[in-house]
């Protein structure tokens, strides 16, 4: 019994580790722009996230390691450091815009001004993450955000042309302008996979002490916690694209979002996908104030651990008090919140390479791994997902800059 | 522990003292290449000035963060696992200072045994 337990509340975690803000501006964007033709990129990303999140954690429980223990053993300092730089400057813009997502959602709700709802999301973060103890934080968090299925309901409710759906979930180049459907497809696959998710994942699970025994765990988690992460993706594409594409709306705002659900579904549906934007977006501020904790204290050595009380690690927790105030002053000089995510997925899809290269060596390393070593299966995907990540790393950033950040 | 392979096996993986708390990173070791019986490892490295020998970026790192090297005999390991494990508490070896002076701060705000 609790071993179900413990699988349903790691696929909770990694629902709500998956959807974060980046994945509803990314989503609802190719919707609106490009309706169904991108969902082939949803797969490509949940795939990549599936192969790399299940390797990640079976080296966490079998060798002991954590991410950033693997990037510094098998990198060495010098390059290990760009690796933790690159890991770092992206945790902080993902967190930014997460903490600039919280306050337009309470600016939704209250109508009070931006700034001061900024605050008000740091404050509440830091006391959220100060006093309650890890497990209820990740249960009312993952809970929370399972009210973003209401955008499954509202995909239902909008009667979309389901042949054409099916159409989109074959790979192809797209009608329209070549650039901007590019740029798309680096921040629909980046958003799915952005760096944060793995940090998190794999510190869990050495911090849970887990052992080969847990591996089934691990796979189950991965892979229908993201499965369900990846549907609520396609659910948010195929509303944007039922309901903004043929209003010729584009989705520069959060709000507009919340008026996919509310269209078909009425104001429940609206006060669902606030509420349900709200806790997936703190949830994965959180995830990747601590992401960037973990990776510092992977990397320096220092102790470190969630269910550790304040005290009990001190740097770790200096660490994430950091990253908070840092997040907290890039979205405070007043720039646009989504532009800072786009910019935080696109960079994430940089970064990718240092982080997954470490984790496939170790993978791959029967000392440390013995029988529980990289499979076939395993070793196609991870080369597979390392091509992928690196042709789109070289592509993104000339993408970002020809496509004029998707506005074409 | 008889061969190991120093670079993959050794070098930058976690120290752990002897109450299973982390205390800092195999930065850099010390050997002597002429041991009878081919070279050995006398002392492990730890703390940021170690870092003057890791290269580039190491020597940079090391000159911006600067502080001290501590030198851990290589007789107070106990065994190599997942973390490079030692006989005595972090604190005797003078390792996981950062954290103490860390903790200074953090126990100032309320609440931090929670």
């Amino acid at each position: 019994m609790s071993k179900i337990f413990s699988v349903a509340l790691g696929i909770i975690a990694a629902i709500g580790g998956f959807v974060d803000i980046g994945d509803i501006v990314f989503n609802v964007a190719a919707g609106a722009t490009f309706g169904y033709q991108l969902l082939w990129a949803v797969v490509l990303g949940v795939g990549g996230i599936i192969t790399y999140a299940e390797m990640s954690g079976r080296v966490a429980a079998v060798s002991g390691r954590a991410v950033f223990d693997a990037v510094r053993e098998r990198l060495g300092f010098g390059v290990g450091l760009v690796a933790l730089v690159a890991g770092q400057l992206v945790n902080l813009l993902t967190l930014a815009a997460e903490v600039g997502g919280i306050a337009l959602v309470l600016q939704l709700l209250a109508g009070l001004p931006y700034r001061a709802l900024l605050v008000l999301a740091v404050l509440a973060l830091g006391l959220v993450l100060w006093l309650m103890p890890f497990e209820w934080i990740e249960r009312v968090f993952g809970y929370g955000g399972l009210c973003l299925l209401v955008f499954a309901v509202a995909a239902i409710k909008l009667n979309p042309d389901w042949g054409a759906v099916a159409h989109g979930f074959l790979p192809s180049t797209g009608s329209g302008d070549l650039a901007v459907y590019g740029y798309y497809v680096v921040g629909l696959v980046g958003a799915a996979m952005i760096p944060y998710e793995v940090y998190f994942y794999s510190s869990g699970a050495v911090e849970e002490r887990w052992t080969a025994n847990d591996l089934g765990t691990n796979r189950a988690n991965v892979l229908i916690g993201y499965s369900l992460g990846g549907l609520l993706s396609f659910a948010l594409m195929i509303s944007a694209g039922a309901l903004l594409l043929p209003h010729g709306i584009s989705a520069e705002l959060l709000g507009t979002t919340a008026l996919v659900a509310q269209a078909p579904l009425g104001t429940v549906g609206l006060i669902l996908a606030l509420i349900g934007t709200l806790f997936a977006i703190s949830g994965a501020a959180i995830d990747s104030a601590f992401s960037g904790a973990y990776s510092a204290a992977q990397f320096f050595g220092w102790r470190w651990g969630k269910y550790r009380h304040n005290a009990g690690a001190p740097r770790f927790t200096l660490a994430w008090i950091a990253m908070l105030v840092l997040g907290f002053s890039i979205v405070v000089t007043g720039v646009d919140p989504i532009l800072v995510t786009e910019l935080s997925v696109v960079f994430s899809v940089v970064a990718l390479p240092l982080t997954y290269i470490p984790i496939l060596l170790v993978a791959n390393d029967t000392a440390y791994m013995g029988a529980h070593a990289n499979g076939k299966l395993a070793n196609t995907f991870g080369i597979f997902y390392l091509v992928v990540v690196m042709a789109i790393a070289a592509a993104a950033i000339p993408l970002l800059l020809l496509s004029n950040m998707g506005q074409g | 522990m008889n061969q190991v392979d120093l670079a993959l096996g050794l070098l930058d993986h976690q120290l752990v003292d002897s109450d299973g708390q982390e205390c800092g990173k195999v930065d850099d070791l010390e050997l002597d290449l002429k041991a009878a019986g081919g070279p050995r490892v006398t002392e492990i490295l730890v703390g940021p000035a170690a870092w003057r020998g890791r290269g580039r970026l190491g020597r940079l790192a090391a000159a911006l963060v600067g502080g001290q090297t501590v030198h851990v005999p290589w007789a107070e390991v106990v065994r190599v696992r997942a973390g490079v494990e030692l006989g005595r508490p972090a604190s005797e070896l003078r390792l996981g200072r950062g954290d103490e002076r860390a903790l200074r701060l953090v126990e100032r705000i309320p609440g931090a045994g929670l």
